[in-house]
């Protein structure tokens, strides 16, 4: 099954379980606002969920990502909060601050599993263990509060939305974007003679892909804010977790490192053969992992405007499971930065539902577990079929 | 000749000290990483040694067969009387046994033991449940009312929902209360507690009036979600006293945090515990009551303790306890301060 249709069926799925689900809430779980609740939901698994395939797909896993992000998060509060005097340069001195902090513990633990040679789950079980104590130790457990005020826009707070204007830009800007680059392709394959697929196929599919990201921009602006019709527009923690979705498709699949790191997951022996630098490429998708920690970690602290010792417990798993579901091979190798966004979804979308309808959380917990594990077989079972 | 001095010095050093008469009481607690403990060590520590007696302590580090050995060795070191903060209400059976064997009283601090002998002491967590309700019914008698309870594994989180219960069923079966979301929360952790309350504010259109909240980080998770919908004016309640929601109490956007305060527990510790080891009988502890509530049923003498409402009005408890510093519960709050930040109370 080709990873076009992979997605295909992931989106038929989706659509159906929002269907359900809209029918059971009597209307509610389809309106703008709780559209744009799933979207701010899902951002900080979803944005963990991209590093993570990079990770899968080099034959590693990363266990830290949950500790990590609630270490390099309190960095980021206690950095704008206590540590650094008050002044214009607070802010973006903390968050660059995290992000660096985020890339250098990443880095570290790619060189003990490339360089150290030990395998990535006890690294990075390490880390789970060691990052969380970190946390603690920021702050010795106490909550970090109040951050700064702009911080809070990064957490689609009452504030932390586009507008419609700019929303209507950004939207435009994407569609302008991916309508140039495929013709850009498409004319590129023509001329060098590599067959391309039939113009009314390519036409639908991009007419189809626009349409999906006008729509998105068209709900978020139909939310409005409390008690008037000022529309709220994208939030911008969703705007991050494009930025990052779309930045990680295009290194996985149109620079260096991206082609390297599906080469090593496909075969490290054969990798090395051709002269790739395996290890390089192990450190690199570790910090690669670090930095998005600490995007979540902003992300998380700007949602709550504070910062806990335990945020992003079981965050690790739940990004491993948006992979997974999203069709990352555990054995590495094979998986799409797209599908794990859309398995992120997918998981929230569960989530949030069931607590509209009043499930209690023991049986919510069941349900995604089952769903979780009837996906990946159905996955398999339908690979299987279609390889024979 | 120098040889014979020395030996001799080191011969009268490792000879046993003679024991004074001063009573010995031993401490096992579960774990020192979490920051609360600290305040309750400082604080039966010294109520212990203005009582005379020695304080013994060990840390078990979150294990519980290291919590098994430690009380072995406290026993061995002749305690008079053992105050345990069990890691495992359970598995601490064996060692509580050694200790009642060799005729040692054991205070449970904190967390219940359902053992025999035992002298339970804790704060009420029923009644952590009960002071939240009735605040947050005082401020809205009538309207839809929110729960958002602690972890459904955690048997406290039942506590402090019963306790909430007592109070607002009768006006829940009036009708003057609607209940339009109860839910637990994994882990009582803040981030689901804000994705929880997100949908439940979905659900209702934003029609909630008042939100009873089981802890103060996952209260803090709630007011963010209800800002992001424009909602300031809903009262939200807390527990635990967190150096945050203090100040979130300051700044008017959480309504009351129950802060229980451990110094008096340590206190009520050493004075039960001197008082056992000089021979009280459990049932004539002043204060004493008969405790059945526990998970098994099996009945313990008990002392509970009151835990205390801090609302923007009574501020000042906090800090006069030491409990927080003035900076850090008064920021934010120049432009309309509570009794306790009010800046004439700054000046000398």
């Amino acid at each position: 099954m080709s990873a076009d249709r992979r997605t295909l069926v992931t989106l038929a799925v989706l659509a159906m379980m929002w269907l359900v689900l809209n029918r059971l809430t009597d209307g509610v779980f389809l309106t703008p606002r709780n559209l744009a609740n799933l979207a701010v939901q899902s951002s900080v698994v979803g944005i963990l969920a991209c590093g993570m395939v990079l990770v899968i797909v080099a034959r590693h896993i990363d266990l830290s990502v949950g500790s990590l992000l609630g270490f390099t998060g309190m960095v980021v509060a206690a950095l704008q909060a206590e540590w650094l005097p008050e002044s214009g340069w607070t802010w973006p001195v903390a968050l660059i601050g995290a992000l660096l902090l985020g890339a250098a513990l990443g880095a570290w633990q790619g060189a003990w599993v490339a360089y150290g040679r030990l395998p990535a789950f006890v690294v990075t079980l390490a880390g789970l263990l060691a990052f969380r104590g970190a946390a603690w130790l920021v702050s010795d457990g106490r909550t970090v509060s109040p951050l700064l005020p702009q911080h809070a826009l990064l957490g689609g707070g009452i504030e932390g939305f586009v507008g419609a204007r700019w929303s209507w830009i950004l939207g435009a800007l994407g569609v302008a974007a991916l309508v140039g680059l495929r013709t850009r392709a498409r004319a590129r394959r023509i001329r060098v003679g590599v067959p391309v697929r039939p113009l009314p196929a390519e036409v639908f599919e991009l007419a189809s892909v626009c349409a999906g990201i006008l729509a998105f921009v068209a709900v978020m602006n139909a939310y409005t804010l409390p008690r008037s019709d000022v529309a709220r527009g994208i939030p911008v923690p969703v705007l991050i977790l494009i930025a990052v979705a779309v930045g990680l498709s295009v290194l996985a699949r149109s620079t260096r490192f991206g082609r390297h790191v599906f080469a090593v997951g496909g075969s490290p022996q054969a990798a090395e053969r051709v002269g790739i630098d395996v290890r390089r490429v192990s450190v690199g998708v570790f910090a690669l992992m670090g930095v998005l920690c600490a995007v979540a970690g902003i992300v998380t602290t700007a949602r709550l405007e504070a910062a806990t010792s335990s945020m992003g417990t079981l965050a690790e798993l739940q990004a491993i499971a948006a992979a997974v579901l999203g069709g990352t091979s555990l054995a590495g190798g094979v998986g799409s930065v797209g599908g794990a966004v859309l398995g992120a979804i997918v998981m929230q979308t569960l989530d949030n539902g069931m607590v509209l309808l009043g499930i209690s959380s023991p049986a919510r917990q069941i349900c995604i577990g089952g769903v979780l594990l009837v996906a990946v077989w159905l996955d398999g079972a339908l690979r299987r079929r279609a390889e024979r | 000749m120098r040889w014979t001095a020395l030996a001799a010095a080191l011969l009268l050093w490792l000879a046993p000290a003679a024991r004074g008469d001063e009573l010995r009481v031993g401490v096992s607690w579960s774990n020192f990483q979490e920051e609360r403990w600290k305040t309750d060590e400082a604080a039966l520590r010294e109520a212990l040694s203005r009582r005379g007696a020695r304080y013994l302590s060990t840390d078990a580090q979150s294990s519980t067969e290291k919590q098994l050995a430690d009380v072995e060795s406290l026993v061995v070191r002749g305690v008079d009387a053992l105050v345990i903060v069990a890691q495992d209400a359970h598995a601490i059976g064996p060692a509580v046994a050694l200790a009642r064997a060799e005729g040692i009283p054991v205070v449970a601090y904190d967390r219940l033991v359902e053992a025999p002998g035992v002298f339970y002491l804790s704060f009420d967590n029923r009644e952590v449940g009960r002071v939240q309700a009735r605040t947050i019914h005082a401020l809205r008698p009538r309207g839809r009312y929110v729960f958002i309870k602690g972890a459904a594994q955690d048997p406290n989180s039942d506590f402090v929902h019963a306790g909430q219960l007592d109070v607002l069923q009768p006006a829940i079966d009036r009708g003057d209360i609607q209940v339009v979301g109860d839910q637990f929360v994994d882990g009582w952790l803040p981030d689901v507690a804000q994705r929880v309350m997100e949908q439940i504010l979905t659900a209702a259109g934003n029609g909630v009036d008042a939100v009873v909240c089981s802890n103060d980080a996952m209260a803090g998770a709630v007011i963010a979600a209800l800002r992001a919908q424009g909602l300031t004016d809903v009262p939200v309640s807390g527990q635990d006293g967190d150096k945050a929601a203090l100040n979130r109490v300051a700044r008017g956007l959480q309504a009351v945090s129950v802060w229980k305060d451990s110094r008096a527990l340590g206190e009520r510790a050493a004075e039960v515990a001197t008082a056992l080891a000089r021979g009280t009988r459990p049932d004539a502890v002043p204060g004493r009551i008969a405790f059945a509530g526990g998970p098994r049923g099996a009945t313990v003498d008990a002392i509970l303790l009151e835990p205390t409402p801090v609302t923007r009005d009574n501020l000042h408890v906090v800090l006069e306890a030491g409990w927080i510093e003035r900076g850090a519960l008064c920021r934010g709050t120049r432009r309309d301060p509570p009794p306790a930040c009010e800046p004439s109370e700054a000046m000398p």
